[in-house]
């Protein structure tokens, strides 16, 4: 284990015993919303860093998450549990099914259709209101009856650790090489016997799997949903979150998802300014630190370490 | 349906044609010569709109002038923002090309629009028309804002497609967009070329929100809806293609029109209106991706 | 005897252009063969069809008695056709040692550590041991090349396509190349060759098949073919064009 590493883990267990030193409640509200950016940034970056496969459905695909759960919940009278799941399910085979038809499509060209699909989905549940409330927006019971801050901060601390921890060791198989291989070269990957068309079609699947769960989670703790949570805007938070953080990395997006939520309230004052500055941190990122602040950060250790 | 009521609605989805091919027509020049999608075009429309309501509104103006100011400053914008940005692209310096610039275009538009956010708050602002009143072709009754927009929106494109036949540079962006190495070894300049069209294009996309900024209002978020319009425009008629763009524009003006009109349950059918384009757009995608004009990609 | 590989009246063409125009050939096990014929007619076109990476647009390619129309390239990699690419296609961000594993491990009945030390095996084989553990993207382009035919090695190909494997390669490291193609012909692989380099084609293959525009023009032992006038026409033509 690397300097670096023991850092990051000092960073979880650092957060782990927040609620526990009594910081104030508000904070641990702000921190589980950054959780579950960190979930979503994370799930974006194991498509785009790892598999080399461009997606703006990633908050659309949150949202479907979302909104599968609530609604399975309301007219189904599932459980929560098994309504979150069915939400993770129904993210995941959508993306696999997208991911499956896109496998001829590269760059900019997947780009602009998994735009197509996030606005669809968007549009569909704005327009399907007699189902979701619309733009209105969709009251939501809660992940557990009269549960406080600290116990969904818990929650959500759990679940996203347990996201990466899973992403990592699916990156890690043989299937996390199988993923980068594809990055590198499809056709080259294919000579070498893989099976590139399943490979792709997975790796959407999954990554959208992650982004279902992490907004059925978000749902039932903020309790209120709007389409808007679909939004290209949502997304742009997302990339600017992963790339900020080291979009090539789970870990580092995921820890960028955390920074700029915290950022973004500890710099209140400075209103929508803080957002713009995001969107140029994110461009002076991609041009002159690909690796985002954590790559960054690591390399620095390592060459002092 | 009267005669009249078909006419007026497919009157109305010409003169929506027209601000999507002034749109389509940027992102299509750019593709064409640069080969990346300028997904901050919605956001450069926005800026047209915020500019011309500074030069009308602010400046006091008169309304044409609004148009040109937009024009001269999204020229410069897109000048800008390629030699900053997009060159890197083109000579090496990024790790990632075809990464690279979906995402830093991606991320170019979130920052202008919360930049615009910050600046000009949320607010819907409306500069003054290039004309008021309404005109009347026999029954027909047309407003003379969305009509003297359209008119100009159409010298506009007439005027580029001048432009891009017979004079040098458009000569130039042609032969660039066809062969960039034939091009190259004719001795034209790519560089300064591809800094052209990306203004070009951007300005192009500037025209448009000066154009509709009267008739629609001026919002932040503006250019999100026109934006994913010239997608679909532009891959319809296929991606860099000039005449696709304009053709493609042609169809889902009137796609939208009458698809809307013609399905029985009319809040269902407004409510879906913008997916519609979007389907066409995945389909089109997926079975030819070429788009009505394009030419094929042979892989290596 | 049933040949191992046999293409017979295939034929490939690119919206107007025939680039291949109905062919027959064939291949038994252990052959060495060379494919020559001027520029776009036709080899790599047949390369591709034979890995699965083209459809044929008429005929048929047969492995061992079996069709392979519509068969993914990755399924024909399985089935034991290796290729290496005109422009290596090695995996740059990946070290050497992960680019050698992936062919490895799409095996799922090969175990992790039974596929690494199969790795390591012939990357001492190709004298690449020392970079194992540097990403693929510092390496020389004759490396590369090099790691390409590593990554083959580890499929264990009943039929090895190999398209320009010198090209930009010094001759020291070429002969190393040729001793390793031989050695590997010399374990029953069967070996089709595209090289522009003449030198190699006729010092390694046992027998040479010449393209133009599309068609066989000759097939036949090294010394026929280089005496053929029909292939001297096609290479002087060519010159002329060009």
């Amino acid at each position: 284990m690397t300097l670096f590493h023991k850092v990051l883990l000092g960073f979880v267990g650092l957060a782990a015993m927040l609620p526990l030193i009594g910081v104030p409640q508000y904070w641990l509200y702000t921190l589980t919303i950054g959780l579950y950016y960190a979930m979503l940034a994370s799930s974006w970056s194991l498509l785009v860093g790892y598999v080399g496969r461009i997606s703006f459905a990633q908050a659309a695909m949150s949202g479907l998450g979302a909104y599968v759960s609530v609604l399975t919940g309301m007219y189904l009278d599932l459980p929560v549990i098994p309504s979150l799941l069915l939400g993770v399910a129904a993210a995941g085979v959508l993306g696999l099914f997208i991911g499956w038809l896109t496998l001829r499509l590269h760059g900019a060209y997947l780009g602009l259709t998994t735009i197509a699909f996030g606005e669809i989905l968007r549009i569909t549940v704005t327009a399907e209101h007699q189902l979701t409330q619309g733009s209105r927006g969709l009251q939501v019971r809660p992940l557990i009856e009269g549960a406080g801050p600290a116990t969904y901060y818990y929650i959500f601390l759990a679940a996203a650790v347990a996201s990466v921890l899973l992403m990592l060791l699916l990156l890690r198989s043989r299937i996390g090489l199988f993923f980068q291989a594809i990055r590198e070269d499809e056709d080259g990957t294919a000579s070498l016997g893989v099976n590139v068309t399943l490979w792709k079609s997975l790796a959407f699947g999954c990554s959208t799997a992650f982004a279902g769960l992490a907004g059925g989670l978000y749902a039932h703790f903020v309790q209120l949903i709007t389409p808007s949570m679909m939004s290209m805007q949502e997304m742009g938070y997302v990339l600017a979150m992963a790339v900020i953080g080291g979009f090539s990395n789970v870990v580092y997006a995921a820890f960028g998802g955390v920074l700029l939520q915290i950022l973004l309230e500890a710099l209140r004052e400075l209103g929508e300014w803080r957002l713009a500055v995001f969107g140029i941190i994110a461009i002076l990122m991609l041009r002159f630190a690909p690796n985002g602040v954590f790559g960054w950060l690591e390399n620095l250790l390592k060459r002092k370490g | 349906m009267t005669l009249v009521a078909i006419a007026e609605q497919a009157a109305n989805g010409l003169i929506i044609s027209t601000f999507y091919a002034l749109i389509a027509l940027g992102i299509a020049l750019i593709f064409g010569v640069l080969k990346i999608v300028n997904f901050a075009h919605g956001e450069f429309y926005m800026l047209g709109g915020y500019s011309c309501y500074l030069a009308v509104t602010l400046l006091g103006l008169p309304p044409i002038f609004g148009v040109v100011f937009a024009v001269v400053i999204l020229m410069a914008v897109g000048v800008l923002v390629e030699q900053t940005l997009i060159k890197p692209i083109h000579t090496g310096k990024v790790d990632r090309p075809d990464e690279y610039a979906i995402m830093i275009t991606f991320a170019l538009a979130i920052m202008l629009l919360n930049l615009a956010n910050s600046v000009f708050g949320p607010w819907p602002q409306s500069p003054a028309p290039v004309s008021r009143g309404i005109v009347e072709f026999g029954e027909l009754i047309i407003p003379g804002d969305r009509l003297s927009a359209a008119g100009i929106g159409i010298l506009l494109i007439v005027g580029l497609l001048l432009i891009l036949r017979y004079t040098w540079a458009g000569k130039a962006v042609r032969a660039v967009s066809q062969d960039r190495a034939a091009a190259e070894t004719f001795g034209i300049n790519i560089s300064r070329v591809s800094m052209l069209s990306f203004g070009a294009g951007a300005a192009l996309a500037g025209a448009a929100g000066a154009l509709i900024g009267p008739v629609f209002n001026v919002v932040p978020a503006m250019g999100a809806v026109p934006a994913i319009k010239a997608y679909i425009v532009v891959v319809l008629g296929g991606l860099g293609s000039i005449p696709g763009a304009i053709v493609g524009a042609l169809i889902l003006g009137q796609v939208e029109v009458f698809a809307t009109i013609l399905i029985p349950d009319t809040n269902r059918a407004l409510a879906y209106k913008d997916a519609y384009g979007l389907v066409v757009l995945i389909l089109v995608l997926l079975v030819r991706p070429q788009g009505l004009f394009g030419k094929p990609e042979r892989r290596a | 005897m049933q040949p191992q590989l046999d293409i017979s009246n295939l034929s490939k063409s690119f919206g107007g252009l025939q680039a291949l125009k109905g062919i027959d050939l064939s291949f038994q096990k252990g052959e060495l063969v060379g494919l020559i014929g001027p520029n776009g007619s036709g080899k790599t076109t047949l390369l591709n069809i034979i890995g699965g990476y083209y459809k044929a647009s008429g005929g048929a390619v047969t492995l061992e008695g079996h069709k392979t129309d519509g068969l993914a390239p990755s399924t024909l990699a399985r089935l034991g056709i290796g290729r290496s690419f005109q422009v290596t296609k090695v995996f740059k961000r990946l070290t050497v040692l992960e680019n050698m594993l992936v062919g490895a491990l799409a095996d799922w009945r090969l175990s992790r550590s039974s596929a690494r030390d199969k790795a390591h095996g012939v990357l001492e084989k190709l004298k690449l041991t020392r970079l194992a553990d540097s990403p693929a993207s510092s390496l020389s382009g004759g490396q590369a090349k090099l790691l390409e035919f590593g990554r083959i090695m580890m499929l264990d190909p009943k039929i090895v396509l190999l398209d320009e494997p010198f090209g930009g390669v010094h001759p020291e490291l070429k002969r190393f190349m040729y001793e390793k193609i031989v050695e590997w012909n010399e374990a029953g692989a069967t070996i089709i060759l595209i090289s522009h380099d003449m030198g190699s084609i006729f010092g390694l293959c046992r027998r040479v098949v010449t393209l133009s525009y599309g068609d066989i023009i000759a097939d036949g032992d090294p010394e026929t073919v280089r005496n053929d006038p029909a292939v001297l026409e096609a290479y002087l033509g060519d010159h002329h064009a060009a």
